[in-house]
């Protein structure tokens, strides 16, 4: 399955094998369409909850802005500490936490603080190519570990396991994924517990998505497990739980000289997280958690609506279990998931990511998000219906 | 978890001899009604999503009129990117245009560069020497080293970094008014003297432009938008 279609242009075809690269060239060509439904990128269109902007204004009003230290508001720092050791089981105090420009910083720093020229990360495939750019930067080399559509994509201590080898450093775990939405269920997380204490590995693991996990299913923090919290990098934000991708907050938490470091590291590379914006997330995690429950409601109902879609379409797909994506295996059209998506955008008017975004090998599936209201969803599905029953070979 | 064997045999070299932390300023400086309220106006409108990757479009197009109508120089808003502070442009620009094991040129104070630097793995000096691949400058240099290194950059292909942000002094000149090296100069700029704590900055033009913009996501995607629009109401009120 190879990419035929000569109609592609230039700048989606050019950047074709640089997942984040595809991505944003699609973006922009969306963005040069009327009437375009974006299901692309992951950013909540939800709004961020009255109460944290009403507490961002009265920080703004009473001149609450000047610069914090590099590691965060103190007060933000103990509220975070506070709300992993209660929600997540993690052993951690203020000292063990900081602040950071969303959460694709912290693995930034993370990887910056951990890893030299040759170690390698064992990866999840397919993975969120963002944090590509971090690990090559820092001379890591990323080894890929199988998930499967059978599976639900969870992640196999036997897998990872199998990939390691005497340069192996780290494995990095996104849970629930992105792309995959899949989740590392508990009983996994044990058995890879058991493997990175036996091989001496660091995890670095993002639960960014954590907060929006769908029934039955819950959400289980690897660094909570005895002998892990000494070996694990626990990455979150306020972005997706909370609707606030625009306003750059994140959190890390780790053990004390790994904070140390990155601080370190971030006093070079961004500063401070602006200080409207750590306001705003100690207002999040310290206010009512209605609106958390209340937005997963709603995700639940679409994720319900756009799994039907699928189904009429014919595409296959992993439970999805957590975040904000459905990961859908497209091989029934018959077409490359990267031509699939330019089709759909061109003729359909509806952006969707290729799998081929999220790692070389995924020609057939594509990454669909439940980021819009349900009728919009439902249109998006008629949108692209007609385009599929056109060009499936 | 302060017993932390396992990762203290871990810390990767290149953090080791970064500077230590400073405190915080303790001062909480005066940011003026009108830029609180434009941002409270913008948080209303809900601007609490990404925003553009290189920045919202208002501030960039002010940034290129800026540049052309201070220094004369052209640089298109496309080649604009909003950063986190002007610490992340220094880095950005640093650790993309500038190999591991290469030398950038600075013949003034070198303090804001040497953290990037030294993380990347590069050195930083004060006289030519054959690796050298960058030269920063800032208005605050002497204008006639300043001037006798850009003849250097042209002849070496340097990149420029041109950094305007903490200068003391604000002089029209500007690297990117000579044609021949334009395409090689990188100017930055912040609001880090007046809104500190909402980390705005910016790096504006160079053939690596597009280069620099996907280097700043892959660290922080975008950069605050609520910052970003009371920048953008701060530049226009205060900034002819």
């Amino acid at each position: 399955m190879s990419l035929v279609n000569p109609n592609i242009p230039e700048s989606v075809r050019a950047v074709a094998s640089d997942g984040t690269q595809l991505r944003y060239a699609l973006m922009e060509m969306a963005r040069g369409m009327d009437d375009v439904i974006t299901l692309g990128r992951g950013d909540p269109d939800l709004p961020t909850p009255s109460h944290i902007v009403d507490a961002a204004n009265r920080a703004m009003r009473e001149g609450r802005t000047g610069l914090t230290a590099a590691q965060g508001l103190p007060q933000l720092r103990r509220a975070i500490a506070d709300h992993m050791r209660e929600h997540k089981g993690l052993p951690v105090a203020a000292g063990n936490v900081m602040v950071t420009t969303g959460g694709q910083e912290g693995l930034f720093l993370a990887i910056q603080a951990l890893i030299e020229p040759g170690d390698e990360i064992l990866v999840p495939d397919p993975r969120y190519t963002s944090y590509d750019d971090a690990i090559r930067r820092a001379g890591g080399i990323m080894v890929m570990v199988p998930t499967d559509r059978e599976d639900a994509f969870n992640l196999e201590a036997e897998a990872v396991e199998a990939a390691i080898t005497p340069a192996s450093k780290a494995l990095l775990i996104v849970t629930p994924s992105n792309p995959t939405a899949g989740i590392v269920t508990e009983d996994r997380l044990r058995a890879i517990a058991d493997v990175c204490i036996r091989h001496n590995l660091i995890v670095i693991v993002d639960e960014i998505y954590s907060r929006i996990i769908y029934a039955p299913w819950r959400h289980f923090s690897i660094g909570s497990l005895p002998g892990m919290a000494e070996r694990t990098i626990t990455l979150d934000a306020f972005s997706k739980a909370y609707a606030m991708t625009g306003w750059r907050c994140g959190y890390v938490a780790a053990p004390e000289n790994v904070i140390e470091a990155m601080a370190r590291v971030k006093q070079v590379t961004t500063g401070p997280v602006a200080t409207v914006s750590q306001w705003a997330g100690l207002a999040a995690i310290t206010g009512p958690q209605d609106c958390v429950n209340e937005y997963l409601k709603i995700y639940t109902e679409r994720r319900a609506v756009l799994l039907d879609g699928l189904d009429r379409m014919g595409f296959a797909y992993g439970e999805p279990r957590g975040g904000l994506f459905v990961w859908a295996d497209s091989s029934s059209t018959g077409i490359h998931a990267t031509e699939l998506s330019y089709l759909l955008l061109k003729e359909g008017r509806v952006l969707i990511f290729p799998g081929t975004a999220f790692g070389e090998n995924w020609r057939e599936y594509v990454r669909i998000t439940l980021l819009e209201p349900i009728e919009t969803l439902r249109t998006a599905v008629e949108r692209m219906l007609p385009v599929l029953e056109r060009y499936r070979v | 978890m302060n017993t932390v064997k396992t990762l203290s045999r871990s810390l990767a070299s290149r953090v080791a001899r970064l500077d230590a932390l400073p405190a915080p300023p303790q001062d909480e400086p005066e940011v003026l009604s009108n830029v609180v309220e434009a941002a409270v106006a913008a948080l209303a409108r809900g601007e609490t999503h990404y925003t553009d990757r290189p920045g919202i479009p208002e501030f960039r197009a002010w940034v290129a009129d800026h540049l052309a109508e201070r220094y004369n120089v052209l640089v298109d808003p496309s080649e604009v990117t909003v950063t986190c502070g002007s610490t992340e442009a220094r880095f950005v620009t640093m650790t993309l245009l500038v190999e591991a094991g290469g030398a950038v040129l600075c013949p003034g104070d070198s303090s804001r560069i040497r953290g990037a630097l030294h993380i990347l793995g590069a050195d930083v000096v004060d006289s030519i020497q054959d690796d050298i691949s960058l030269l920063y400058i800032t208005p605050d240099d002497y204008r006639e080293t300043a001037i006798e290194l850009l003849q250097r950059a042209e002849d070496a292909n340097w990149w420029i970094v041109y950094d305007l942000s903490f200068a003391k002094s604000a002089p029209p000149f500007h690297p990117a008014q000579n044609e021949k090296l334009a395409s090689r100069v990188v100017t930055i700029d912040s609001l880090s003297a007046d809104l500190a704590g909402w980390r705005l900055g910016w790096m504006a033009g160079s053939a690596a432009a597009l280069r620099l913009r996907a280097g700043k996501q892959a660290i922080t995607i975008c950069t605050t938008a609520v910052s970003q629009w009371a920048g953008l109401e701060f530049l226009k009120a205060n900034v002819s």
